[in-house]
């Protein structure tokens, strides 16, 4: 049972991981970026560019490859979101270049690495290990459950009590009050992805890192459980994210254990269903949402 | 901003055209010979070379391209030259099925390989067999392939490929023997070619007196499988059953080694992956294959060398077995008679016997699969080694 | 006229899914254009598919009334799961009808009679090129004219303000649950059309991945007619063919196809065919959806 609990401890991290950079870019400019999951696999791709082609350790290339996936997101706002918004384009319309842009990428890695899925070259993944008592943790699992705590207090102190923050706040409210207000837009927009896509990269470098393997489709299965966590939690709440996370990951970890096999995948979606239909502002859900 | 978005878009797709380090295979290597007395025999090859299964590729393309140059050095077929024909079936059905129509109808080719996936395969070869075109499928592991098919008489089509039904009870009986296993649980997703190995496995382990005490089932949308194996080690088995692709196989084996120390995974043709090797674990693997590198057969010998000097890297098994299918198909065009006539082409296929291939000696049954041996194997050192 | 032929047959299936994806175009369409973002059309093609196979299957059913009893299964469904998730707008109803289309894929995972996840194989393929061709022009023709009729109004007007709508008369929640319940007819009639073009479904087809692509058809070709939705699914099934050529390279061309039509028509194929009434149209706002 111990084992479990902290099997779920770790997948809920995961999760929590992969949906703050996909909640951020929600609660700011309202944007479901369906390129979140190619970004996470490009953050992936690069540290193994890092240490398999250029041979860096494998902490600088984790700060390259947060730092590139970072800048492709600010990529990624000037060729798929900034010409639709300067258009006024409806929001439909992001969702789809978002998804555009995924497809060229994702081809891209593909012709430099293949589809299969690969793994760093021997030894050059981080592999510390913490004994307590007769329970050995992993290092790099531990930074996981860690960070994807650290991150959400950071990120939600940055939201509250920073210049930015407040700028990015007011954008989220209304841009063109914001504007207004003399909010530099184009600055705190840059910023978001920036923040976003980093953060997307950072997941997925450790995720690499901690099963030793990736491959050009490895965000997708976390996509729809993204969703499901910023609905849970509420949407546009970063602690929301991270706690729709947690319940999700124990969720599935106890229908594993007390469900028919089968229908454990009902878990989440089912979990989703219901909290849309029953609380659709989520657990910690701040702005009112769309709702008749 | 429409300018810069344009400038964008063409650096996009200029760094694509230099972002390729694969191996193209030359799809038309019959071309250069224009004085050919007779016209090219033309054999389509539908495999996927984008989409979920495009991993297979280049290897697959690679292995029946290299058939074919060596067949046409060495004379072609009477006189004729072989031409390969490689479309892309997008590892989707509709795309699949449009490749094998553009095979019969356009191309007018005399047999078809391919294509990569079953699931196409179940949409792709009843196109065939409507058609009347002799198919070889040299990827497709899972049931309804030949013999008894959903969709009816499928009499056009031959495998070459190890079914798991031939595979996998080898592979249980060997590790039974040498595991002496009792008790075993089954971790299995939830796609076509899962829960096809999941069927025969349990089969398997029925006739050798195992007992599949737990069964557990993950979906294609996992990621952390940490709590499946926490689940099969509460019922304390003697080994666990990946019924896997090799994606997830990796995981569970790295679960494994932590977990339940020194248990062995057996699993199917999912595990028998390139992939997996580098694994620090992957010792832990029993699989049955269809082909072993290791293999000191000369007709073996011969391919593994011709494969490395041509693409430079090592052929896998999926390459072993869309070259043996070339040349099982040469070997059938020579008997034929009549090298552009399907009728008679599809009655030599029936008559390929003990012919010598990477995989051995080879034949197809009366139901139209492959008679060939299976290498029950492990790894050790990086490589696939005979299970002792 | 032999090379017409040869072309015809050849690709007789890519033109089969071309009008299937504009059928199914058509059915997220209704919705789209009463402003409701709808991600449950695939889960209702589903419906539709495995109805109409398994009637065929089990039943002996004739080839019409598998379809027709299929399409109503698929409409049943969208009746009660429309009241409950139209409370909700924008991207919680898109992400709700998202779940709902997973729970169905979960369901057909689990289900003997549906195959699990082997999927139904050997399904005759009845489905002649007239058949769906035939469809196709029965619900645009169908939907243009309602378009123009008091309904369409109000699903316009419903669109731009559902207060102001509501405060003029309009039942607003009968008349989106009526665009849900048409749109899952027309899901469940092109799914079961489908599944005899193919010889085979398995959940997979009907995943995450085939709900955006629905959505990506009809929002392409454009949301102000009816001919958008078709010239989306036209353009963009035929493009993998038409690409097959570019080999390795043509997941990055229609990527960058789809980009440049999304951001210099942002509203769709239709507005470059008809540039000048949209035009007219944009200026007084009757395009914007979702």
């Amino acid at each position: 049972m111990a084992e479990q609990l902290y099997n779920a401890v770790f997948i809920g991290s995961i999760y929590a991981l992969f949906a703050l950079g996909f909640a951020l870019v929600f609660s700011v400019l309202d944007i479901l970026n369906l390129a979140h999951p190619t970004v996470f696999m490009l953050g992936a791709f690069v540290a193994l560019f890092a240490i398999g082609t250029l041979g860096l350790p494998w902490f600088v290339a984790l700060a390259i490859a947060v730092l590139v996936t970072g800048l492709f997101g600010i990529v990624l706002d000037r060729v798929a979101f900034a010409p639709l918004r300067r258009r006024g384009a409806p929001a439909l319309s992001s969702m789809i270049s978002s998804l555009a842009v995924s497809l060229i990428v994702v081809r891209l890695v593909e012709l430099r690495y293949g589809g299969d899925f690969i793994t760093f070259p021997a030894g050059a993944v981080p592999a510390f290990v913490l004994r307590v008592g007769d329970a050995t943790l992993e290092g790099i699992r531990l930074a996981i459950v860690v960070l994807s705590v650290a991150l959400m207090v950071g990120l939600t102190y940055v939201l509250r009590r920073t210049q930015l923050g407040r700028d990015l706040r007011a954008l989220a409210e209304n841009p063109r009050a914001a504007r207004l207000l003399g909010v530099d837009v184009d600055r705190a927009i840059a910023a978001t992805f920036f923040v976003s896509s980093a953060l997307g990269g950072l997941a997925g470098v450790l995720l690499a890192f901690a099963y030793n393997t990736l491959d050009s489709r490895m965000g997708v299965p976390l996509e729809l459980r993204a969703f499901t966590v910023m609905v849970v939690g509420g949407m546009g709440s970063l602690p929301g994210a991270v706690i729709g996370a947690y319940i999700l990951g124990f969720g599935e970890v106890a229908s594993l254990v007390y469900l028919p096999t089968e229908l454990r995948d009902a878990f989440a979606f089912g979990l989703l269903f219901l909290v849309l239909v029953v609380r659709p502002t989520g657990l910690l859900g701040q702005k009112s949402p769309d709702r008749v | 901003m429409m300018r810069r978005a344009a400038v964008g878009l063409v650096g996009v797709l200029l760094l694509a055209s230099c972002g390729g380090g694969t191996a193209t295979p030359s799809g038309n290597p019959a071309t250069a010979t224009v004085a050919a007395p007779k016209p090219d025999i033309k054999i389509g090859l539908a495999t996927a070379k984008s989409g979920a299964a495009n991993f297979y590729n280049p290897q697959q393309s690679n292995g029946a391209a290299l058939a074919v140059d060596q067949i046409n050095t060495a004379g072609g077929i009477a006189g004729a030259k072989l031409q390969l024909i490689v479309e892309d079936d997008g590892s989707v059905r509709d795309q699949g099925i449009t490749a094998f129509r553009k095979f019969i109808e356009q191309d007018k080719v005399v047999a078809i390989l391919g294509p990569t996936l079953s699931a196409v395969a179940a949409g792709a070869h009843p196109v065939a067999q409507a058609g009347g075109v002799p198919v070889i499928a040299i990827s497709n592991t899972g049931l309804g392939i030949v013999g008894k098919c959903d969709y009816g008489p499928c009499d056009w089509i031959f495998r070459a490929s190890l079914g798991e039904q031939s595979a996998v009870p080898e592979t249980v009986k060997a590790a039974t023997q040498k595991l002496g296993l009792k008790k075993v649980v089954i971790i299995y997703g939830d796609g076509k070619f899962e829960l096809d190995d999941l069927t025969i496995f349990k089969e398997a382990f029925k006739a050798n007196n195992v007992t599949v005490s737990k069964e557990i089932a993950y979906t294609a949308k996992d990621v952390d499988f940490a709590p499946f194996v926490t689940q099969a080690k509460g019922e304390n088995p003697d080994a666990v059953v990946a019924s896997s692709l090799a994606g997830p196989a990796g995981k569970i084996l790295d679960e494994m080694a932590k977990q339940m120390p020194g248990k062995r995974v057996i699993g199917g043709n999912g595990l028998n992956s390139a992939a997996l090797l580098p694994n620090a674990n992957a010792g832990l693997i029993v699989v049955g294959t269809a082909w072993s590198k290791a293999s000191t057969d000369k007709t073996n010998t011969d391919f593994v060398a011709a494969y490395k000097t041509k693409f430079g890297v090592d052929p896998d098994q999926f390459a072993a077995q869309s070259y043996t299918a070339m040349i099982v198909l040469a070997d059938a065009l020579k008997r034929s008679g009549n090298a552009t006539d399907r009728a008679a082409v599809k009655k030599a296929l029936e008559g390929v016997s003990s012919l010598a291939t990477p995989l051995g000696p080879f034949s197809f049954t009366t139901d139209h699969d492959v008679k060939q041996p299976t290498f029950v194997m492990t790894v050790k050192d990086g490589q696939f080694t005979p299970f002792q | 006229m032999d090379a017409l032929f040869d072309f015809l047959r050849t690709y007789s299936t890519t033109i089969a899914v071309i009008g299937v994806s504009a059928l199914l175009a058509l059915s997220v369409w209704v919705t789209l254009y009463a402003g409701q973002l709808t991600l449950g059309n695939a889960a209702f093609m589903a419906v539709g598919a495995y109805v109409a196979a398994l009637l065929g299957r089990h039943l002996d059913a004739p080839f019409p009334l598998a379809l027709l009893i299929g399409a109503f299964a698929a409409a049943l469904l969208a009746l009660p799961l429309g009241a409950i998730v139209f409370r909700l707008r924008g991207v919680y109803l898109a992400i709700a009808t998202l779940a709902f289309g997973e729970i169905v894929r979960v369901i057909l995972l689990a289900t003997p009679i549906t195959g699990k996840g082997q999927g139904l194989n050997g399904i005759p393929p009845t489905t002649e090129l007239w058949h769906i061709y035939l469809s196709l022009l029965i619900v645009a023709y169908v939907l243009w004219r309602v378009q123009g009729s008091t309904i369409g109004r109000a699903w316009a007007a419903i669109r731009e303000d559902e207060i102001a709508s509501a405060s003029q008369g309009i039942a607003v929640g009968q008349h989106k649950l009526a665009a849900f319940v048409i749109g899952a007819l027309i899901a469940g009639w092109a799914g079961g059309l489908s599944a005899h073009v193919t010889f085979s479904i398995d959940p997979s087809d009907f995943g995450f991945t085939k709900a955006v692509q629905v959505l990506v058809f009809a929002v392409v070709g454009g949301v102000p007619n009816v001919l958008g939705p078709i010239l989306g699914a036209g353009l963009l099934t035929a493009l993998p063919e038409v690409l097959r050529p570019l080999r390795d390279y043509r997941d990055i061309f229609q990527g960058a196809i789809l980009l440049l039509v999304i951001i210099y028509l942002p509203r769709g194929l239709v507005t470059f065919v008809d540039v000048r009434r949209t035009r007219r149209l944009s200026r007084i706002g009757a395009v914007d959806v979702a």
